[in-house]
Order: C-alpha cells, then sequence, then structure tokens
C-alpha cells in the first residue's frame, strides 16, 4: 500500500477534517476563481475595446509651427501681424502615402467651410446678428485666410464619407431620410442637410438648393438628411454657421471649390482610424517615414477615448489580480495552519510509520495527496459557485469604476469647453477653411462617453476551461507550499520521541 | 547477527551515561528477553537497537555492517520490526490494510500479500471478518497480535518488542508471547523482548537483566 492508497483511506476515515479543508479551500478557491474570471474578463473587455476603439490619428497643419514662423518674421519689438499667419491644407498625395500603411482601418478627410444660404433661410436666434449676405473680414482670432475670408451663415463640412465623419460615428448625427455622402459622391455636388433645417425651409430629398460663395453660387442636390443631437452653445447663438442645424455634409470637393482653387486636392485635417491602439505610435513613425512634412504638417494621436475605456478595466484587472494573490497567500497561509494543526494530531501515526521506515518526504507526499484529493472536491465547489461570485463582484467592481470615470470624465468636461469637441482633434477650426469655424463636431471617429460606459458595463464574466486549469494551478501551488511550510515540523521530527514518549 | 560493540548513551550530561559500555551479541532463532527496574535505560537500549536513535558511543553493526552506515530508516525499513507496548498500528485503517501498508513500506517481497496477511492474522486468531475491521473496533489484545502480525509479516530479521504485553491480560499475554517464541523458532527470527515482567521473561530462550548499568545473563 504506497502512500497514494494511504491518503485515500486517511481522507476517508477522516471526514470531519476532509470536509474543514474542503470548506476552507472550496471559500478560499472561489475567491481566487473569481478574481481569475473578473481578470480574464478585463482582459476580454479591453482587447474587445481594441478592437472596437480603435484610436486615431489626426493629420493637420502645425500650428505651431506656422506660430512661429510668423514671430520669425516679425522684426524685433514690433507686435506679430496677425494677418502673416498662413498655414497649407493638406496634400492628398501625402494622404494616399499614408493610408496605404497597415493597421489602418479607415481614414476621414475633412475640409469645412462656410457659405451663405441662398435659396433659403439658414436657422439662427433671434439674438444672432442676420450675416446672411455679410462679408466679414478674416477668420476667426484674426487670421487671415487665403483668398477667402468671407463668414457665412452655413457651414459646409466637407468629407469623403459621411459615415466616417466623427459626428455620425460618434452618434450625434444620423440619417434619417435619403443617404449620406460617400467616396463615390467625390466631385459632386450632393448635400447632407439637418431635418431642422429641411423642415424650416421645406426641403425634401431630391430638391435642388443654392448656396453662395464668395462670388459664386452652388447649386447642391440634397441626398439626404440627418437629424443632429448635438447640443448648442452660446456661440451658435452669436453666429449662425456655428449652428448644428446649419451644417450641411457635402464632398470634400465641393468645400475645396467653394474654398477656392488653391484648395484643389487639399483636406484641412485627416483623421486615419488605427486598428490597434497599441500600435498607434509604430504608424506615427510609418506616417512619418513617408515623407511628410513634419514642419508643414502636424500628426497628432489620440486613443483618450480607449484609455478612458481600458482605464476602469485596467483598475479591475488590478484589483482582481490583488485579490488572487492576496487571498492565494492568505489561502496558503491558513491552509498551512490547517495541516500543521492536523499534522500535530498525526504525530503517533507519523511516528508508526517512520518506525515502519517510511521516508520523510513519502510521510510528505501522502499529506499533499490528501489536500490534492480535498482540492479535487473544492474545485467542483468553486467551478459551480465561482461565477456566480464572480460576476457579483465584477458588477459591483465594474459599476465603481465606470460611475468614478463617468465622474471624472464629467468633471473634466466642465473644465474646459474644448472637451466637447471630440477626440480626434481634427482641428478643422483655424484651418485654412476660408473663414469657416469648422464643423460642428472635431475630427475624431471615436464614440462619445455614454457608449464607452455601456461597453465598459458590458463585463461579461464566464468560466473557461482555461481559468479551471489556472485554478487548479493555484490549487496545487497552495496545497504544495502548505504542505511545505507544514512538513518543517516533519522534517524536525523524531520517531523515538514520538513513539517511546 | 546483531552485535552492540561498546555502546553508551546519555541524555544530558556525558557524566551521567546510562550504561557501562555494553557489548552484546543477539543471533538468529532465538528469543531473548530483556528485564529491567522502570528507568533502569532498557527502552532506551530498544530505541538503539531498533535503529529509533543512535548510541552516543560505541556502534550497533547488523551482520557486520553498522547501523550508521546503513542509515538508520533504511536500517528500520529493512532489517528490523518494531512492536510497542501501545500497538501503534495506523488507526484509520483496517487491521489487514495495517499488514499490508507495512508489507508496501518494508518492499516485501511477497506477491499474495493479502491472501498472507489474512492467513497470518487467522493464525493469531483474528478472523477475515475482524481484519476487515477498522483497528479501534479491535480490543488491546487483538491489536496487539495484529501488530505482532505485522512484524511477522515483514521481511526484517531481527524483531524488537517493547513490553508487548504491557496492556494485556495474564491470558492474552502468554498467548503474545507464545506468538513471539513462534516466530524466533519457526521463522528463525532474532527477536528481543524488554519486559519487566519475570513471567513473560522465563519464556525467552535467553534473559539479560539490565542492573547497575551492565547487562547480566540470567538466563
Amino acid at each position: 500500500m504506497n502512500f497514494l492508497k494511504r491518503a485515500f483511506y486517511s481522507t476517508k476515515a477522516k471526514v470531519g477534517r476532509s470536509l474543514l479543508l474542503t470548506f476552507v479551500f472550496s471559500a478560499i478557491l472561489i475567491f481566487i476563481l473569481a478574481g481569475l474570471t473578473i481578470q480574464s474578463a478585463s482582459l476580454t473587455a479591453a482587447e474587445n475595446a481594441k478592437k472596437s476603439m480603435g484610436a486615431t490619428v489626426t493629420l493637420s497643419a502645425n500650428m505651431e509651427n506656422a506660430m512661429k514662423e510668423m514671430q520669425e518674421n516679425t522684426r524685433d519689438g514690433e507686435r506679430p501681424d496677425p494677418s502673416s499667419f498662413s498655414i497649407t491644407p493638406i496634400d492628398l498625395d501625402d494622404v494616399e502615402k499614408i493610408t496605404a500603411l497597415d493597421n489602418l482601418s479607415s481614414y476621414s478627410l475633412s475640409s469645412t467651410t462656410t457659405v451663405n444660404a441662398k435659396s433659403f433661410d439658414a436657422i439662427s436666434s433671434e439674438d444672432s446678428s442676420d450675416d446672411s449676405d455679410t462679408e466679414q473680414q478674416g477668420g476667426p482670432g484674426g487670421m487671415q485666410m487665403p483668398e477667402m475670408a468671407s463668414q457665412g451663415d452655413i457651414s459646409i463640412s466637407g468629407t469623403n464619407a459621411t459615415a466616417k465623419a466623427s459626428s455620425f460615428t460618434g452618434g450625434t448625427a444620423e440619417i434619417i431620410d435619403g443617404v449620406g455622402i460617400t467616396e463615390a459622391d467625390a466631385d459632386s455636388n450632393k448635400a447632407v442637410i439637418e431635418t431642422n433645417l429641411a423642415e424650416a425651409n421645406d426641403i425634401a430629398v431630391g430638391d435642388t438648393i443654392k448656396v453662395k460663395g464668395d462670388d459664386k453660387t452652388y447649386k447642391l442636390s440634397v441626398v439626404g438628411i440627418y437629424k443632429s443631437t448635438e447640443a448648442t452653445d452660446s456661440r451658435s447663438m452669436q453666429m449662425a454657421s456655428l449652428n448644428p442645424y446649419n451644417t450641411i455634409y457635402t464632398s470634400y470637393t465641393f468645400a475645396n471649390k467653394v474654398k477656392g482653387s488653391d484648395y484643389k486636392n487639399t483636406a484641412d485635417s485627416v483623421v486615419f482610424n488605427v486598428t490597434d491602439p497599441e500600435k498607434m505610435d509604430d504608424f506615427v513613425k510609418a506616417a512619418e517615414a513617408t515623407g511628410l512634412d513634419t514642419d508643414t504638417y502636424a500628426l497628432t494621436t489620440n486613443d483618450q477615448v480607449y484609455q478612458q475605456m481600458v482605464q476602469p478595466l485596467d483598475n479591475v484587472k488590478s484589483f482582481a489580480n490583488k485579490i488572487v494573490i492576496l487571498v492565494a497567500v492568505a489561502g496558503t497561509v491558513i491552509l498551512a495552519l490547517i495541516v500543521m494543526l492536523t499534522i500535530r494530531e498525526r504525530k503517533y501515526e507519523i511516528g508508526v510509520l517512520m518506525s515502519l521506515g517510511e521516508k520523510r518526504s513519502k510521510i510528505i507526499a501522502q499529506f499533499f495527496t490528501e489536500l490534492v484529493f480535498v482540492l479535487v472536491i473544492a474545485l467542483v465547489v468553486a467551478g459551480v459557485s465561482g461565477q456566480f461570485v464572480g460576476n457579483a463582484v465584477g458588477k459591483q467592481l465594474i459599476e465603481q469604476q465606470t460611475t468614478t470615470q463617468t465622474t471624472d470624465t464629467a468633471s473634466n468636461a466642465q473644465g474646459g469647453p474644448g472637451m466637447g469637441g471630440g477626440q480626434g482633434g481634427g482641428a478643422p477650426s483655424g484651418m485654412p477653411s476660408g473663414g469657416g469655424q469648422g464643423g460642428p463636431t472635431m475630427g475624431g471617429n471615436m464614440p462619445q462617453a455614454a457608449d464607452v460606459q455601456e461597453q465598459i458595463s458590458d463585463l461579461d464574466i464566464t468560466l473557461s476551461m482555461k481559468e479551471l486549469i489556472e485554478l487548479g494551478g493555484f490549487g496545487l501551488g497552495i496545497s504544495f507550499l502548505a504542505v511545505i511550510i507544514a512538513s518543517i515540523s516533519i522534517m524536525r521530527m523524531k520517531p523515538k520521541k514520538i513513539l517511546i514518549s | 547477527m546483531l552485535e552492540v560493540k561498546d555502546v553508551n548513551y546519555w541524555y544530558q550530561s556525558k557524566n551521567d551515561v546510562l550504561y557501562d559500555d555494553i557489548n552484546l551479541t543477539f543471533d538468529s532463532g532465538k528469543l531473548y528477553g530483556i528485564l529491567g527496574s522502570s528507568g533502569s535505560g532498557k527502552t532506551t537500549f530498544l530505541s538503539l537497537i531498533a535503529g529509533l536513535d543512535v548510541p552516543k558511543k560505541g556502534d550497533i553493526l547488523y551482520d557486520g555492517k553498522s547501523m550508521k552506515k546503513i542509515g538508520l530508516t533504511a536500517y528500520r525499513n529493512k532489517y528490523v520490526s518494531i512492536v510497542f507496548q501501545s500497538y501503534n498500528l495506523l488507526p484509520y485503517m483496517s487491521a489487514v490494510d495495517n499488514i499490508l501498508a507495512a508489507l508496501e513500506i518494508t518492499n516485501s517481497q511477497r506477491k499474495d500479500r493479502k491472501t498472507y496477511a489474512l492467513e497470518m492474522l487467522a493464525r493469531v486468531g483474528i478472523t477475515e471478518d475482524m481484519a476487515k475491521k477498522n483497528v479501534q473496533h479491535l480490543s488491546g489484545g487483538q491489536q496487539q497480535r495484529v501488530a505482532i502480525v505485522r512484524a511477522m509479516c515483514c521481511d526484517a530479521q531481527l524483531v524488537v518488542a517493547d513490553e508487548p504485553t504491557g496492556n494485556l491480560d495474564e491470558q492474552n499475554s502468554q498467548e503474545i508471547i507464545k506468538l513471539f517464541a513462534e516466530l524466533a523458532h519457526e521463522q528463525q527470527k532474532c527477536v528481543i523482548v524488554i519486559t519487566h515482567e519475570r513471567d513473560i521473561a522465563n519464556a525467552c530462550d535467553v534473559v539479560l537483566e539490565l542492573k547497575n548499568k551492565k547487562f547480566n545473563t540470567i538466563k
């Protein structure tokens, strides 16, 4: 009869002790399993977030360098001349090179300008000045925009596809009638207008509207109507073109046409959607290596939403890690103590085995085997109940984390007006847009905070074979350590002392 | 078979030795009785010849090989079987399983271990039903018989017993000493029984008395 059989007999005979060990071991394993499942669910959620979110890299004019250049051209002691500030639009040939790179899921071109409504009226508040047919010199901030300098009441948001535009991907704009602008609409005069603007002017899909640029009137064919849920602010009360209802989506080529011949084959900004946020820096390096003039253009990265989304997951994962480590350590100590106590009780048995010439290592192996028997039962118990505990703890944790995160995000958003502008940092504002103010939403195609919270709350805690195997590994490790710690006393035991006394 | 050479032992101080350098020889096929009053050092002597401890001075040789060289665990495993006053059976097993465990631990060469164990138990009056019961359900005398059978079944040629009849009534004691005699005479083992009962000692082939730190042969 070897030590395995002895372990079996002992476990079977000492029902009370075996039950106590099973209970304690089950409790330890349930918490470890909860930690493991939460860890695994966090990882999966982070992976899914990566897949669904990606990150954006925005190509735009290098404003900092443009400003430096303006200052360098200013004589010492003189104030810089605001009219000397100029920025270069992005050449689409440069964009084409970047779009050939790996790790790119899509890209969105943006070219914005303003025009005046000709055959219809722009939405305006009572307070807003009637700037229809009014030509204002200079763009915002006194920046001189080449050739075009008018400030219209309609914002033209030129894009390569509305489906990729940030307001549509972000959920603040939605096509409710007709179709959006697609790549195939380049060089066309198709337009998608806001539903309030359409209703106010009795415009429907299929109608033609007229807008007036600097000195030319353009006809636009309405192919779609969208609904904007973007919040208006006081600025939009002052300037009609900033009112989201007055934004007309067209092909970027149309916006360029309005801006003038210098803008042919250009864009104000391009937002590249990178598939893997972790490879974003590599993407930027590769983009720069295509020969991009980094003095004129800047590539800015943005994975804020991804980071925002994964932060609670990271916190939960980190907490789950701590649970696993703490419970494993505490479990080892508790089990070691119990085993030590049982070894004290079994001193006599150890003496008998030693007197028969049994090796100490085999006696320790017997105790280890007994714990393994208990571990198998505890694994079943933990496997059945661990998932429920994991779900309960995981939900509680993720709720806490997302609440904290949302609160943080909200307070951050209140901190600066720029936050509401979306994540892409496309920054058409201030771009050479013929005095335009940029689109109602800024750049990148990133989901908004509400979507983020929704995705995070979807933490799916399920028990897989991987976790069970991991749990088994932890259990074996804990059993081994507990027996080793408890066995120190066995190693010091002398059969004579046990048996003769 | 077993040679005790200049053996001495002390617990606290070297000045407080238990023996006067013991020199003894034990042969196979004989039943030895060691008599001595309480505290005379007879149990310590048993622990030395049983390999539960090592002498502080001198050496114990088994078939000419030093016990220290053999190693205490290996010595207990291969060469000696011990019977204790308190039986020392594994409490969570049946009588037959106790014997099978001992055979396993001592690497007994027997193939029909279970049949052999049951036969041997039957010889000492333990029926198959009793043999399959947990040892804690057996009486003291029955448990001691199981312990003796465990020593009989193992291949070890040396059997040492410490007060094996100490917890038994007279009738059981006589039966147990008869078993030891059989073990020595039939199986040609060297059986050394430590006792303080003269009646038991008288049943032995050779009787040694430990008195004043010396062993005197009284039979």
